[in-house]
């Protein structure tokens, strides 16, 4: 549809930090360096890239290639903790690339004050990761001890017949399954319950599958929360979770500092359109 | 792209309250294609959101079902698994697509939303 910039360059854009921030010591980032481009107050952190692997139609072939994705997702979000390290930064979303500078400059100024105020939304705070992780298998093995119902079957287990004893056997596990599941969302809202009134923000995401997760167990829990970049009660709360459920099996893990992704709005403004 | 392309090549076992070891591959996926701004409209390349969506839903819709049975599906926040608007949006961009590829919807048709 449109032409292409005859130089075949274009911006790429990972976000924005204050004019007068500190350029962070940006690792490379999605091609070979990281430059800031000031505009009315703001910094855009870019990129000069390559239309010829950045357009429309070469990003559409490369989303399908792991690799490329995975270097230049990791590349987006080093740039992005690298500038974490100096100061606030507002992140935008990966592949976020300009055709040309004059229209970047302008999409900088004509927004600068929405981003000045998510920017200042964000100053002094970053992004902490929790998930938390059951063992299922150990779950629905320990409800017993719990579930009267389960307790009860087991009872009348250990006294059937073989035929009427594997019937039992299935109610049991049902039961089991049930008391289980009914414990894990509890720990899960539970834990998010308790994360969230140690930090300013905060939300639970989807959870991973476990062969993306690359952890043993079931996810149960993935939330991300806002907290004091000069530290916070999260570590606390989150220190006696993990002793709190212990004995159930249940493992969290802390992921970050991140930059706060999951605190920026998706739109900017009430001028878009969602 | 798969579920295993993307599998997480940290060693198991890492101290859980850890930090300073490389990022899951997952947990930056899911920031970066998932959050952050979006600068709609003012964009000079068109971002391919069928595509990323179709990496995104690769990466959530597995662990939906799973979540769904074991009662933990309340998270907020993924607009595409919790947002009816937004799915149908992607439906009628998806009839789009298949119009104008020529390729018949395999529902057949049929516009009624539920």
């Amino acid at each position: 549809m449109g032409t292409t910039a005859p130089s075949g360059v274009a911006w790429y854009v990972y976000g924005v930090v204050d004019a007068a921030a500190e350029p962070p010591a940006a690792p490379a980032g999605v091609a070979r360096h990281v430059q800031p481009l000031t505009e009315g107050g703001l910094t855009a952190l870019v990129s000069p890239v390559a239309l010829d692997e950045f357009g429309e139609e070469p990003v559409r072939a490369r989303l399908e290639d792991s690799t490329w994705v995975e270097e230049k997702a990791r590349a987006h979000e080093a740039v992005l903790e690298a500038a974490l390290g100096t100061g606030a930064v507002v992140p935008f979303r990966f592949l976020t690339v300009y055709r040309d500078e004059a229209e970047l400059r302008n999409f900088l100024a004509a927004r600068r004050d929405e981003l000045l105020s998510v920017l200042e939304g964000v100053r002094g705070k970053v992004e902490v990761g929790v998930k938390a992780f059951a063992d299922i298998a150990a779950l629905e093995r320990s409800v017993a001890g719990r579930s009267p119902e389960v307790a009860e079957l087991d009872a009348q287990i250990a006294g059937a017949q073989a035929g009427r004893a594997y019937l039992l056997q299935r109610r049991r596990d049902e039961a089991a399954r049930a008391e289980s599941a009914r414990l894990v969302a509890e720990i899960a809202r539970d834990s998010h319950a308790r994360l969230l009134a140690a930090a300013f923000a905060g939300t639970a995401n989807a959870v991973q599958p476990s062969e993306l997760s690359g952890r043993p167990g079931q996810m149960v829990l993935n939330g991300a929360y806002l907290v004091p970049v000069a530290g916070s009660d999260l570590d606390r709360e989150l220190g006696a979770l993990a002793e709190h459920y212990a004995h159930l099996g249940i493992s969290f893990e802390r992921t970050g500092p991140w930059p706060p992704y999951n605190f920026v709005p998706r739109d900017l403004g009430a001028g878009d359109d969602a | 792209m798969s579920a295993r392309d993307l599998q997480s090549r940290r060693p198991d076992g890492a101290a859980p309250y850890s930090s300073g070891q490389p990022a899951q591959l997952a947990d930056v996926l899911e920031r970066v294609l998932d959050k952050g701004i979006v600068i709609a409209g003012d964009i000079k390349i068109d971002l391919l959101d069928i595509e990323l969506l179709t990496v995104r839903l690769r990466l959530l819709v597995a662990s939906a079902d799973k979540a769904r049975e074991m009662g933990i599906d309340w998270w907020e926040g993924d607009p595409f698994l919790n947002r009816a608007a937004q799915q149908r949006e992607l439906e009628e961009r998806l009839k789009r697509l298949e119009s104008a590829a020529g390729i018949e919807s395999p529902s057949g048709g049929d516009s009624s939303s539920e």
